[in-house]
């Protein structure tokens, strides 16, 4: 056997109790027990959820190369799925298989949890046994699956209380449409397509404040209701921007090769029709510093000193005067693995005392599980705002994360500049209604340096 | 939206008010339709009713008891008890308890293999329904459940819809031939032709599915695949993206089994690595058909599934040519940021370019940069790959990087940047100085693993350049470092880096001529670390005992009449001579020997009595506790370095699995292009969406192959035996393989030979990987392979042994290797 195979996938809850398992038909009756025990071993074995490396190496009691596997899994809303390999494979093509699978019941439940999955295991059953054939991904595209797997919904259980099947009733041909990814013969009385582009810059800033490296990653996601087979022309105004973009399968890749323009026949429904990043100045140019430092929309002030047993902390935060207001600005600090508690106030700089009414300086909180601190704020403005405070550690030396974390939105602003053209629909009779929404948000690691102060 | 939503639940509730009119029973179902009841079935564990709503009238009933079971399959439990009632709702009318009994059938039949032949009929009618839907599902249930008895019969439904109409019923059909195949081998021959008429399927949705069944049916039968070859390549784009990766791998190990290997010409002779590009290579020879490959495939880079980016990947690192490897990278690249999963795979598949051709990611170099929140896999991946990109252009920078990665939360990340410094240090002369002192000031953190670690790395450092005491410059200070770390010694916990820094103190105790100190010969800061070496003596562990005696001798060979020293030494030997640790007392017994023509009188050779045999003079003792040091460089490189081919798990985990993802060598010849010849050699007509393909044709078609106009192919080369034999010379040419000039042979000698070349085929990937290994111990800056002087001691040995960072090497084991390894080397 020379392809990829996937042997089955174990959905187990947050406790490491399976719920959900599908057949494993070719593999010794323990199978996915020793899987599931392997990763629970190994998840108890890590201090963090952020040391268990993705693909373990499972090895059954003997020692022989055909009982040894591997273990891909990932985490989602708190439940984790596993897919055991036994055969050399990809592991992308497990990983890609479950992100289409968690997409699936996403759509299909809403949001995919421990109870979700309780109250639509018959569905959750259905979805795996036509979408993983013998090890084979079978059918995933959400358009086809719900032609032949109902989505739950109080209608369906009102039929099957009737005893009528809505299957039968629903689709009397599935399969009949010649485009995989769109139902045939859909009806819309108001024809609506909505076009949701949303940009996020992920940036790493250095002790000195110089960016060391950013990227723009853009992502157009789409919401179609369109009757009948509509071949939509989507043009932009600068399209040189889109590098290294990818498509949904819809997307006509020579007409975007040629000139740049999407050109597609849009499945139903939600989906995300293409991902691109913009590149930001090379960084080749900055290697003399400041100048790149105008792209970050956020100032940082930081200063840490290290005591025995703990450390304190001033941070100061504000928007650079070219960006008048951040929104849902979360600033996370990660104090260490030994740290206990944090105690801190957050202040507006600059205005008078009074001026404090509790909102505009944030909230801060320390989860002491996480052991992360974190500091929200709803509008961030050019007034700098700061917190200031201390924590604890069970060691004489803490060891708190080397950099904070600064999370922001910005509402209808556009980060790379990019703006649709036009959306033209050829193929039918109707003029749709149009709409595009542009979100920009931003994550920035700001490195900081940590400075030892011995009491003694 | 809302809208739809109540209109929706309007129906509902009309449609539940006329059946409670009507259907008095069904009222008091219908009030608990408002609750979830999924969760019930999952959470009751009553077993009663089952049998007998299993057998009701009502499919309600029935379908309760489905979901019930089904629920109980899921929390572990056997219900295999109720086979038989299960069975006999195979040809329920309701689709869904139909479904539900599918997925019980999988996964108890093979324990029933009677009772489920009675559903066969059943599935046999399905077979023909007019419900596509119907028909597929009963070939997949039909082919999964298993039972060996019915083994003709799913061929002969693999046949019949293998002919079907729709190409759903088709993909099915192709999906079954695996479990056929796998579930009794002997249906192989019956399988074949199904499939070779699976390969000429026009659909590209079920294509995909054909590539599945030829990976597991024939894997080695490429020659079957002649005539699809340029069809497969066009239609690439248009398959479902599990397919495009089957086809993808497919297609690959045809072309690496068929086409001839690109030829590549270079103008200059010598390429200067940093500005190695496609632009120096002047001129390239691709086969046409493996053009055509690349350009189908390359807008599959645009995929929005991961794996099939890295699937054509690999179809350009290992297919193409050199210049197509530069511009697949970015592709790849744009992977990272997708999950932290995703980011850690394709970093491990990252690494294998960068350490076969650093220069493809270097313009790349930030987008590796760790980040606080990466998981700890990802960025000792990172790390492993920003190591290979160190230039002296970018050293610099990279150092900046490393220095702040030392102060990471994860221990195992701060150890593998310190070495990532020494790495620096060792291969960029240029930033020799600099390392050196980014690691003086790790010895100044206060953190235990970051100190031993810098340590380890700095005595590594001074061991692989044995000259710098006295020749490079670079290394005037070295001495000072020395006495810098000799003074930290209290701070140093770990075991290993105490030895580490007592064994560089003995080294470099000699001072050079001319050189003053209160003790003549020896530096003045090592007298006192003996001291307090001695002083904590019993409390240490062997690593470090042993290295207290070590030094000890040093520092007594050189001063050999300082009572001081001479007090130290004996208490020390003493001490030495009753240790719990047989190493310990050997040492301690081998070196006091050693000592005896000293005469220092701290031997107690006159307590043991007289043991003949030669003592040596002091220059010799010298010769044989300094000399010889440093010979075997002690490599920087950390972490797993994963062997295997890029989309592997074995590249991720680091142990190998069953089966092998790499592709065959290189034949030595391709197979002649008319074989690919077919008929419709032209642009088909555009696909149903998609318009890429007829662009790929025309680019292609206008160069290389005969045009619509051009009369066919005069050999028709299409098999037509039942079994699909395949002409002669349809394999390539391998040098052990002499080609049959016959065109066409029995099936017996047919048969023989295909068994040979599979043969050969796998004695060629597995020649393929060892190549692999052989490359990767070159990468590396060191081999493990100690080179021993003749003149050494076995003393050296030992001592060589012990400060192989790797290995405590208090085994007894190491020591026989290593003195095997010098009786040899001796002879």
């Amino acid at each position: 056997m020379v392809g990829s195979t996937i042997d089955g996938v174990i959905i187990i809850d947050s406790s490491g109790r399976p719920i959900i398992q599908s057949n494993f038909r070719t593999t010794f009756p323990s199978y996915p027990l020793v899987h599931i025990d392997a990763f629970n071993d190994a998840l108890a074995k890590c201090s963090f959820h952020s040391d268990l490396d993705p693909v373990l190496h499972v090895s059954a009691a003997a020692s022989d190369e055909r009982h040894t596997s591997a273990c891909c899994h990932l985490e989602h809303g708190g439940l984790r799925f596993l897919c055991p390999v036994s055969e050399e494979a990809d592991p992308l093509f497990v990983f890609s298989f479950l992100e289409t699978f968690i997409r699936t019941l996403q759509e299909y439940l809403g949001d995919v949890s421990a109870s979700s999955l309780k109250d639509n295991f018959d569905v959750v059953y259905q979805l795996l046994e036509e979408m993983l054939d013998n090890g084979h991904p079978l059918t995933t595209e959400s358009n086809a699956l719900r032609d032949i797997v109902l989505p739950p919904s109080f209608f369906n259980k009102i039929l099957n209380v009737a005893g009528v099947s809505g299957l039968s009733a629903a689709t009397p041909t599935p399969f009949s449409s010649p485009i995989p990814w769109r139902k045939s013969g859909l009806r819309y009385n108001a024809n609506e397509i909505y076009f949701d582009i949303n940009e996020e810059v992920d940036t790493i800033v250095s002790k000195t404040g110089g960016v060391l490296s950013s990227s723009i990653w853009g992502i157009i996601k789409c919401n179609s209701r369109l009757s009948g087979t509509p071949d939509l022309h989507l043009t932009f105004t600068n399209p040189k921007l889109l590098l290294d973009p990818s498509f949904h399968p819809c997307i006509r890749l020579s007409k975007f090769a040629s000139n740049k323009s999407l050109s597609f026949v849009p499945p139903d429904g939600n989906f995300t029709l293409m991902e691109y990043r913009v590149d930001t100045a090379p960084i080749s140019q900055t290697a003399t510093g400041a100048p790149q430092i105008q792209q970050l929309p956020i100032s940082l002030k930081a200063s840490i000193q290290l005591t025995d047993f703990g450390g304190n902390f001033e941070f100061v935060l504000s928007t650079r005067p070219s960006v008048k207001v951040l929104e849902s600005v979360v600033f996370t600090f990660f104090l260490g693995h030994t740290s206990t508690s944090a105690n801190c106030s957050c202040l507006v700089g600059g205005g008078p005392i009074g001026m404090n009414d509790g909102k505009k300086e944030g909230s801060w909180n320390y989860d002491p599980r996480s052991q992360v601190l974190a500091w929200d704020i709803a509008q961030l403005t050019t007034n700098p705002i700061i917190l200031r405070g201390s924590f604890t550690s069970t060691e004489p030396h803490a060891r708190p994360a080397r950099s904070v974390k600064i999370a922001f939105q910005m509402p209808r602003h556009s980060l790379s500049g990019l703006k649709v053209d036009q959306l033209k629909l050829t193929g039918e009779m109707y003029k749709p209604y149009k709409g595009v929404r542009i979100n920009s948000s931003g994550k920035v690691e700001w490195r900081m340096q940590t400075r030892h102060v011995s009491e003694s | 939206m809302d809208t739809a939503l109540s209109s929706l639940s309007e129906n509902a509730t009309r449609l539940g008010m006329r059946l409670q009119e009507t259907i008095s029973e069904h009222t008091r179902d219908l009030a608990i339709v408002g609750r979830s009841s999924g969760a019930s079935y999952f959470d009751s564990s009553d077993l009663r009713n089952i049998q007998r709503h299993l057998d009701s009238n009502h499919d309600r009933e029935k379908l309760e008891a489905m979901k019930r079971l089904v629920a109980m399959i899921s929390k572990g439990r056997n219900v295999s008890e109720f086979f038989a009632q299960v069975v006999k709702n195979v040809a329920s009318n309701n689709l869904e308890i139909r479904k539900l009994v599918y997925i019980y059938l999988l996964r108890y039949a093979s324990q029933e293999p009677d009772l489920a032949l009675l559903s066969i009929n059943t599935f046999q009618r399905d077979l023909a329904d007019g419900n596509p839907l119907i028909r597929a599902m009963a070939l997949r249930v039909l082919s999964g459940i298993g039972v060996h008895m019915i083994g003709s019969i799913v061929v002969l439904g693999i046949k019949k819809c293998a002919g079907d109409v729709s190409p759903y019923v088709r993909k099915a059909a192709a999906m079954a031939i695996p479990k056929c195949y796998s579930l009794d081998s002997s249906h192989f021959s019956a399988l074949l032709p199904i499939l070779t008429t699976l390969l000429k399927d026009r659909s590209p949705l079920s294509i995909g599915a054909v590539a599945v069944a030829f990976n597991a049916l024939c894997p080695d039968r490429l020659d079957l695949l002649h005539q699809h070859y340029r069809r497969l390549c066009r239609v690439l784009v248009d398959a479902d993206e599990w397919g495009q990766i089957e086809l993808l791998d497919l297609l690959a190990r045809y072309a690496r089994t068929m086409l001839s290997k690109p030829v590549v010409e270079k103008l200059e002779t010598e390429v200067d690595t940093s500005s190695f590009g496609p632009q120096n290579i002047s001129s390239e020879e691709v086969d046409p058909d493996l053009t055509l490959l690349l350009e189908s495939s390359s807008p599959l880079f645009q995929s929005r599934n991961p794996a099939v980016v890295l699937a054509v990947f690999r179809v350009f690192y290992y297919v193409g040519p050199p210049s197509g490897q530069s511009k697949a990278v970015p592709h790849l690249l744009r992977l990272l940021h997708r999950s932290p999963q995703i980011e850690r795979v394709v970093l491990e598949n990252l690494a294998v370019v960068g350490r076969e051709s650093p220069r493809l990611l270097m313009s790349s170099m930030n987008r590796f940069f760790l980040k606080a929140d990466d998981l700890v896999a990802t960025k000792r991946a990172k790390l492993r790959i920003l190591v290979t990109l160190v230039t002296p252009e970018n050293v610099q920078t990279l150092l900046r990087e490393f220095t702040d990665y030392v102060e990471d939360t994860d221990d195992a990340v701060v150890t593998d940047t310190i070495y990532a410094i020494g790495h620096c240090a060792q291969h960029v002369p240029e930033s020799t100085e600099s390392c050196f002192t980014a690691l003086m000031t790790l010895i100044k953190s206060k953190h235990d693993v970051t100190v031993s670690t810098a340590v380890i790395v700095l005595k590594s450092l001074y061991q692989s350049q044995p000259a710098s005491m006295d020749s490079a410059p670079t290394f005037a200070a070295s001495p000072k470092i020395i006495s810098r770390l000799a003074r930290r010694l209290d701070g140093i916990k770990h075991p290993q880096a105490r030895a580490c820094v007592l064994w560089m103190v003995g080294q470099y105790a000699p001072t050079t001529e001319g050189t003053k100190s209160v003790i003549p010969g020896v530096a003045d800061w090592a007298p006192d670390v003996l001291r307090k070496a001695v002083k904590s003596f019993a409390n240490e562990s062997s690593a470090v005992k042993l290295q207290t005696l070590n030094l000890t001798s040093k520092l007594l060979t050189l001063a050999p009449t300082h009572t001081t020293l001479q007090l130290l030494a004996r208490y020390v030997f003493t001490l030495a001579r009753y240790d719990l640790d047989y190493d310990v007392r050997d040492r301690g017994r081998m070196l006091n020997t050693l000592l005896a023509g000293l005469g220092t009188g701290i031997t107690n050779i006159e307590e043991e009595g007289r043991l003949g045999g030669v003592v040596l003079r002091r220059e010799q003792v010298h010769l044989v506790l300094f000399e010889g040091k440093g010979i075997s460089p002690v490599g920087l490189d950390r972490g797993p370095k994963n062997q295997g081919p890029i989309g592997s798990i074995c590249l991720i985990t680091g142990k190998g699995i069953y089966g092998d993802r790499a592709l065959p060598e290189w034949p030595d010849e391709g197979t002649d292009p008319s074989l690919r010849e077919t008929e419709d050699d032209h642009p088909p007509a555009p696909g149903y969406a998609q318009g890429a393909s007829s662009r790929i044709m025309q680019g292609f078609g206008s160069s290389n192959m005969p045009s619509s106009s051009h009369p066919p192919s005069p050999i028709v080369l299409t098999p037509t035996g039942p079994r699909g034999a395949s002409p002669a010379g349809s394999m390539p040419r391998q040098a052990s393989a002499p080609v049959n000039k016959t065109p066409w042979k029995d099936l017996d000698s047919f048969y023989a030979e295909s068994e040979e070349s599979s043969e050969e085929e796998e004695e060629d990937e597995e020649e393929g990987e060892e190549e692999v290994d052989a490359g990767e111990e070159e990468v590396g800056p060191s081999g493990e392979g100690v080179v021993l002087s003749a003149r050494q001691e076995e003393s050296d040995e030992e001592d060589e042994e012990e400060y192989d960072e790797d290995e405590e090497s208090e085994d007894e084991e190491d020591g026989m290797e290593g003195s095997d390894l010098l009786a040899r080397h001796r002879s």
